[in-house]
């Protein structure tokens, strides 16, 4: 592994860590989907006629929670682009795409088919595959 | 699929691309002593912006006439994309394992979207 592999000024540590606040951005983006369509699921019998514009959403306080998680992701994933390259970043931020079918899964009750688990399988691999190296680096630190 | 909503899914992507790449430059560039205020990091944060954002909307109409699982295939190539972008552009050093899970990534988003 190279000396320079995560090529980025030192990391801060504690609560400053950027690994911290990749798995945050990650936390914040599967909470939004989650609320997201809770909101939209509360208020789609309010307009048909505005409904394909997303706005009789807004009646949802789900939604407006949504909002903040949505702006508390961007502040974290900014944050973490400081620090981390954005080819290790960018794959690792994916597992959203097993955190939100999860949680549909496990909060709102969704059916997951064979197919999808298949999926979710297939992005846990792939995580796994991109965080070892890292995580060996950090070690070696 | 129309050759015009092809395009459209063309353009998302690079936008999507485009903009990680130039926000990534952005949060690189605010570590001189300027911090914030240096034009390195306003003009390529301020792009960045303006491209997540067109890709968001094209991404809305695009769904608006096709399925989740049509599009969503699409945004799963964006991993593989954007981690090539970053080592051309941003001169990232690439290991086989970040691009063997990266590809894994890929194709397991694709799987996630059908229905």
């Amino acid at each position: 592994m190279p000396a320079n592999f995560m090529a980025t000024p030192t990391n801060p540590t504690g609560l400053k860590n950027p690994w911290v606040h990749l798995g945050l951005s990650i936390a914040c983006v599967t909470i939004y989907e989650l609320l997201l369509k809770r909101g939209a699921a509360d208020t789609a019998h309010l307009s048909e006629r505005w409904g394909w514009t997303g706005i009789p959403g807004l009646a949802s306080v789900h939604v407006w929670i949504a909002i903040i998680f949505v702006i508390l992701s961007l502040i974290t994933w900014l944050y973490v682009l400081r620090y981390i390259p954005l080819s290790i970043a960018f794959p690792i931020s994916q597992a959203v795409h097993v955190l939100v079918p999860l949680g549909s899964w496990l909060v709102l009750g969704e059916n997951i088919i064979g197919l999808r688990w298949a999926g979710i399988a297939l992005v846990s691999l792939g995580l796994l595959v991109v965080a070892k190296p890292v995580a060996r680096f950090e070690e070696e630190l | 699929m129309t050759a015009v909503a092809l395009v459209i899914v063309l353009v998302a992507l690079f936008a999507a691309v485009a903009g990680q790449v130039l926000l990534k430059k952005a949060m690189e560039s605010s570590h001189s002593a300027a911090g914030f205020r240096s034009r390195a990091v306003i003009v390529p944060f301020a792009i960045g912006i303006a491209l997540m954002t067109l890709q968001f909307f094209l991404n809305l109409g695009l769904l608006q006439r096709y399925d989740l699982s049509f599009i969503y295939p699409f945004q799963g190539l964006s991993v593989i994309i954007i981690t090539f972008a970053a080592a051309i552009t941003l001169r990232e050093k690439l290991t086989f394992q970040v691009i063997a899970g990266s590809v894994l990534i890929s194709v397991g988003v694709a799987l996630v979207s059908f229905t």
